[in-house]
């Protein structure tokens, strides 16, 4: 397990460390200039030489990725400004520490993929279980069309809609708020609930749709028969038998989907007006602010590559044949 | 102001198209001006406009003047679409930087807005007046007034006036407008005389003297007649010495003003509660009503407009001072139930279409492309009369000195006229013109624009070939002076209500080079020879009255550009609010009257 | 038939004439999207207490849907059952399920043919075999544990104490086929079906796990159905036969009389395809020809006669019109003759045997 986990941590760094050069590469590759969006009116060249000259835009490329790689690590002096480590640069914008940010930033990101997930583990995994249990029956169908409109809804067109019938109109839900879980963790919660939800319901087909054919797959296993023919009662199998065999695929596909789960946090984010990542994202791209691009693709990278390591541990657990290996 | 940040014209470009028919805009509700309703081919010419006048002495003593039913306290709400780039006031240039930065610093001069007549004044901010010329315009002097003090109680004294102009210089100050430095030092590259006050070194007294406690004296290289507007920019005001951080200073500045920036969350959240020193005495601006501003930021589109009209919970004190509404949700807003709660007011941003000089040569050839251009239509699938009101000047309404005109009748013919067109074409001998059109690819609306544009002019005999620019190198692309397009989209916004910052920097071709603002490369030797005499003049409205003229002129004879929308301020705020009046000169909702009810 | 009493613990009441186990018309049929399946039509068998019935048979002959038919472990949504099965008195093709529940694992058990997949990967071997015994018998976790111990030790697992907390995958196959028999045999079965108890086995373990079987039946006088389609496995162990073909039982008999004077075609083509270490390397094995009929669409009047060699002896089209009845008892369902049966035995077959 534990070279497992050295060979995992090892083989992250270096995808991370890629995806920073990548990103840099990208950003450089552009047409556009930076510096054009700070010089306001006044884009003179010598302006904008000496913005060039207050980011680092006037290093080489490679210095400037190297310099910023070191610094996540050693911390930097910067023309404006000191940023210890971990320093992920200064902003372009506001010469705030891009770290500071991020930890501002992350908790409502990953509140929502968090509460995001459980409920749509809770639904989706829910529905599908209903569905291999009554296989055939009025429900089974009924969920299996449902689910279907489920996935072909964009948040940014529920998100919305859920906001003026479920908040101002019926005034059920917090319209979605910031959660500070230290302060305020009650308001934290209602303020989610809303988001989370919105952003579930594109992954509920999916699971309900996976989670009720590897339950009749599983189900027709023969070790199910066996616990069967124990004479075993028929919810005692389907629950500890069967779904014990279909937790490991759906931990498997929750893996591959946590991309996406990330992805329609930050979708959900903006719909909802939250401060997350997302927010972060949309205006380091749209203001080219490099250092809080690199920062939030690391961030994000970095979050994904946790997760699934958290997940292949899961998996360990679930099934003895991964752990005892 | 400063042309908007490309990004948030994306932002706001980034939503679905509406299309909607050209019909009346809604009447401005609370002060300020009114644009009575009517065919909005016809807006313009019977807008009325309020004219910014400069006041006296008498005119800058505090306290500002009383709202009717304004009351102390409450919690005031604003929400910004995307965050505040800049909280040091040397840095702030973009009118939502300008405004939330009146609340906690102070400037030389500034706008007293009249908050039931929306009569607006430039008057003595901390300043006793509007300042006294000497030496034809060229030396300005201002006297501090009494009683005013920092948010640590400290005094105001002109040489922290001096140290906030030479901080200006500094090389991380690159943001903030830059012509305090130019004039005092005659350059363009103003850091090669002097690099700001680290390490010690100050400007002569030559330059910026401060002969006593209270009074500073400008020394320009040339005659500046508009020296009191450009004493109302953000920047300049005075900075303590002890308290300057730096670049810093731009997420924590130190108040003067009327609150002080309780906590700051960069794109999230600023608070601003009451600054205990601030003497309403000395101001006769600020009224300072709420007890607390709680600043949201990174509200996106549509939400946030959503929020402003459903005003549920505490958003029925909720205002967006800078953000029109969403352009899905203008229709929505017309509706008479926000007729009570709506503001509709003119921004002092000018659209334009430029069209390359270098690339189009022929004068003929220009006017027959404005001609064919269809306004109306670019309007609608923009989203309507509500965002922008159809308009045929180089300068906008909001600058003084406007007036009306239309030498290619654009506005009696706003679908464009494709047979005046062909025959100016004919004239020039030009056969199957074809022009490209560059456009931002930031949604749905340009691609719209750039179809109606291939329609319209296809009538004219011209093919349009439009190419979508990803947003973010829009502007890089169309800034260098090789581009090689014909026709893109620009707006232009004054710094203060003076053509003097609209047509000279937008139409002197000694000026044009890469990323400079004449987006047309205009260079025409007549006009940078007018605008040399016309900066000169010290009369400010007869400047005005010249810089009108001129503008006409260079339409006329010139034809660079097509102006086509004076940009509207369009939005509802909360029942909860009081006092609401309206900055014509950032194109913004004025804080300093309202209150919570 | 007797209403149903509890049963006289005397395994061989001379009184009653009821057998333990009996099999009357079972039929079984599958509803597939290809049409209905006939996976057992019209199967009778009975067995006794204390004896092993050896069904033998291709794959696909029907052998072990019969028997889930017996434990009722078939999907009910697609399968249709109809016939008696008569369990120590007691009918349960339509019992309930709670009835079967009941009796699973309980008074009848099985013993599945790849442990590998028949047992759970995810619970301990301790935990699978304990189960049973706890539902069944409302014992405690505890004492499910030493049982488990118990039973581990009982098949020859050795060190008990620590395997019962293993998983099937850190077993042996033998070990592992142990295991499985110490699953079937925790509540004390009086039926026990062992469907291909050893297939998945190399020889040498394969002995040993039959030896086992015969064992633990001497000790608790189970009834062992045991499905196979090796006859070799049956000689050793089982006291009657019955050789299932297309869904059908073609032949029965004791197991001396099915090795030692097979009736059906069918039955010499399976005695024939056994490899002997005794047998010439000359003389190659003669598999059946043809391949086993489908079950959708059977073949009529005698389901074997494709691949029968015998049907010009019968004359006529009897084979392909006419389904052959299976005699009460010692018998076949062929139309051939008795004489014919026992002269084409002795002359073509035998020889081959030897």
């Amino acid at each position: 397990m534990l070279r497992f986990l050295t060979r995992r941590v090892l083989g992250a760094a270096v995808i991370l460390v890629l995806i920073s050069l990548v990103t840099y590469l990208l950003f450089f590759a552009l047409p556009s200039d930076p510096a054009l969006l700070s010089c306001g009116k006044n884009c003179t060249p010598s302006n904008i030489a000496q913005i060039h000259k207050n980011l680092g835009l006037d290093k080489p490329i490679i210095v400037q990725w190297w310099d910023y790689l070191i610094g996540i690590f050693g911390g930097r002096h910067l023309p404006l400004g000191n940023c210890p480590a971990p320093c992920f640069g200064l902003s372009f914008n506001n010469q705030t520490p891009v770290w500071a940010l991020l930890k501002d930033r992350y908790p409502t990101t990953l509140s929502l993929a968090i509460g995001g997930s459980f409920i749509f583990l809770v639904v989706g995994v829910g529905l599908g279980l209903v569905s291999a249990w009554k296989q055939g029956s009025v429900f089974d169908r009924a969920a299996s069309s449902v689910s279907l409109l489920g996935q072909s809804v964009q948040i940014y067109f529920i998100g919305p809609l859920a906001i003026y019938l479920l908040s101002y109109k019926l005034g059920w839900l917090n319209r979605g708020q910031d959660p500070s879980w230290g302060a305020h963790p009650g308001s934290s919660l209602t303020g989610l609930v809303l988001p989370c939800l919105v952003m579930s319901v594109i992954f509920w087909s999916n699971y309900s749709r996976q989670t009720r054919s590897l339950m009749v797959e599983q189900l027709s296993e023969e070790h199910v028969r066996t616990a069967r023919a124990k004479g075993m009662g028929s919810r005692y199998v389907f629950l500890r038998y069967a779904l014990r065999g279909a937790m490991g695929p759906i931990i498997t596909i929750f893996g591959i989907d946590l991309g996406s789960v990330f992805g329609g946090a930050i979708i959900t984010e903006a719909t909802f007006g939250l401060h997350g990542l997302g927010n972060l994202a949309v205006s380091a791209v749209t203001q080219q602010d490099l250092p809080l691009e690199m920062g939030v693709m690391l961030i994000g990278a970095t979050s994904i590559v946790i997760f699934n390591i958290i997940v292949d541990a899961c998996y360990a657990l679930i099934d003895p044949r991964i752990r005892l290996a | 102001m400063k042309k908007r940040r490309a990004y948030s014209a994306a932002a706001v470009l980034s939503v679905g198209a509406l299309a909607l028919s050209a019909c009346s805009s809604g009447n401005g509700g609370g002060g300020g001006s009114s644009n009575p309703s009517g065919g909005s081919t016809t807006a313009a010419s019977t807008a009325k406009v309020q004219t910014i006048t400069v006041g006296t002495a008498a005119d800058s003593v505090g306290p500002a003047p009383a709202v009717a039913g304004a009351k102390k306290g409450g919690t005031a709400i604003d929400l910004e679409p995307a965050g505040i780039n800049h909280l040091d006031p040397a840095e702030a240039y973009v009118n939502q930087e300008q405004v939330i930065g009146q609340l906690f610093s102070r400037q030389l001069t500034n706008y007293k807005i009249d908050p039931t007549t929306g009569k607006t004044t430039l008057v003595g901010d901390l300043a006793t007046d509007t300042g006294t010329s000497s030496d034809g315009g060229k030396t300005w002097t201002f006297h501090l007034k009494d009683g005013l003090k920092w948010q640590d109680g400290t005094a105001i004294t002109s040489d922290q006036v001096k140290y906030g102009i030479e901080r200006l210089f500094s090389s991380f100050e690159t943001a903030g407008p830059q012509y305090l430095q130019q004039w005092l030092t005659g350059q363009s590259d103003f850091r090669k005389v002097y690099g700001g006050p680290q390490g010690g070194k100050s400007l002569p007294d030559s330059v910026l003297a401060t002969p006593d406690d209270k009074t500073i004296v400008f020394h320009f290289k040339t005659p500046h007649a508009d020296a009191p507007y450009a004493m109302a920019l953000s920047g300049s005001g005075p900075i303590l010495k002890a308290k300057d951080t730096g670049p810093k200073y731009d997420t924590a500045p130190f108040s003067d003003g009327p609150y002080v920036v309780s906590s700051y969350k960069p794109g999230k959240a600023l608070e601003l509660t009451r600054n205990k020193y601030w003497d309403a005495k000395t101001d006769p601006i600020r009224g300072a009503f709420p007890d607390k501003w709680d600043i949201q930021l990174g509200v996106e589109q549509p939400g946030l407009t959503q929020r402003l009209e459903q005003q549920s919970g505490s958003d029925k004190d909720a205002v967006s001072l800078v953000q029109s509404a969403d352009p899905t949700q203008m229709s929505v807003l017309a509706a008479s139930q926000y007729k009570s709660r709506l503001e509709s007011n003119y921004q002092p941003f000018v659209d334009v279409f430029n069209i390359n000089v270098s690339r189009i040569k022929n004068v003929k050839v220009r006017q027959a492309i404005i001609y064919a251009f269809p306004m109306q239509q670019v309007q609608t699938a923009l989203g309507g009369p509500q965002q922008g009101e159809l308009g045929t000047n180089l300068i906008g309404p909001t600058v003084s000195g406007f007036k009306p005109s239309d030498p290619y009748g654009k506005l009696t013919k706003p679908l464009g006229d494709p047979e005046k067109a062909k025959e100016l074409l004919k004239e020039a001998g030009v056969k199957n013109l074809h022009l490209s059109f560059a456009y931002s690819n930031s949604g749905q609306r340009w691609a719209n624009v750039a179809t109606t544009l291939k329609n319209s002019f296809a009538k004219a005999g011209i093919t349009l070939d439009a190419k979508a620019i990803d947003p973010t190198a829009y502007y890089t692309l169309i800034g260098k002076t090789n581009n090689p397009y014909d026709l893109y989209r620009t707006g232009w916004g004054s710094d203060w209500p003076n053509a003097s910052t609209v047509i000279p920097p937008t139409q002197d071709g000694r000026l044009v080079a890469d990323d400079d603002p004449n987006y047309s490369h205009l260079n025409d030797p007549k006009v940078n020879s007018e605008i040399d005499r016309i900066s000169k003049i010290t009369d400010l409205t007869q400047q005005a009255a010249e810089w009108q003229t001129l503008a006409e002129t260079i339409m006329k004879t010139d034809a660079p550009e097509i102006p086509y929308l004076y940009d509207k301020y369009y939005n509802v705020y909360g029942d909860g609010l009081g006092g609401i009046s309206y900055n014509s000169a950032y194109g913004t909702i004025n804080p300093n009257t309202i209150y919570v009810k | 038939m007797t209403t149903v009493t509890k049963p006289d613990p005397a395994p061989k009441d001379p009184v009653s004439t009821d057998p333990f186990l009996s099999v009357r018309d079972l039929y079984v049929r599958f509803a597939t999207e290809d049409g209905t399946v006939k996976a057992v039509d019209g199967l009778s068998f009975d067995l006794e207490r204390g004896e092993t019935l050896g069904i033998v048979g291709e794959s696909g002959s029907g052998k072990s849907v019969t028997n889930l038919a017996i434990l009722g472990l078939h999907n009910p949504r697609n399968t249709t059952i109809a016939g008696e099965i008569m369990l120590d008195g007691q009918e349960l093709t339509g019992a309930s399920n709670r009835t079967l529940e009941r009796l699973r694992g309980n008074k009848m058990a099985m013993i599945f043919q790849d442990s590998l997949t028949a047992l759970s990967p995810y619970y301990t071997v301790g935990r699978q075999i304990a189960e049973p015994f706890m539902k069944h018998t409302g014992a405690s976790k505890r004492e499910g544990r030493a049982r488990a111990i118990e039973m581990l030790a009982r098949v020859g697992i050795p060190q008990p104490q620590t395997r019962v907390d293993d998983f099937p995958h850190q077993f042996s196959g033998g070990m592992r086929q142990r295991a499985m028999i110490a699953l079937a045999l925790v509540c004390d079965p009086e039926l026990v079906i062992a469907d291909e108890p050893t297939t998945a086995l190399d020889v040498t373990v394969q002995a040993q796990i039959l030896d086992l079987l015969k064992d633990l039946q001497q000790e608790t006088g189970t009834s062992i159905i045991l499905i196979t389609h090796d006859l070799g496995v049956i000689a050793n162990t089982a006291d009657k036969v019955v050789v299932m073909y297309a869904g059908r039982a073609v032949e029965r008999g004791t197991t001396r009389e099915i090795l030692k004077a097979p009736e059906h075609p069918y039955a010499w083509g399976l005695l024939s395809s056994i490899p002997r270490l005794t047998a010439d390397v000359d003389v190659p094995l003669s598999p059946i020809p043809g391949t086993p009929p489908s079950l959708l669409n059977p073949p009529s009047g005698c389901p074997f006669h494709p691949r029968c060699a015998f049907v010009e002896k019968v004359g006529g089209d009897r084979c392909s019109t006419e389904r052959p009845q299976l005699p009460d008892g010692r018998g076949s369902a062929c139309h051939l003759t008795t004489e014919q049966k026992r002269d084409i035995f002795i002359e073509q077959i035998q020889p081959r045997l030897r």
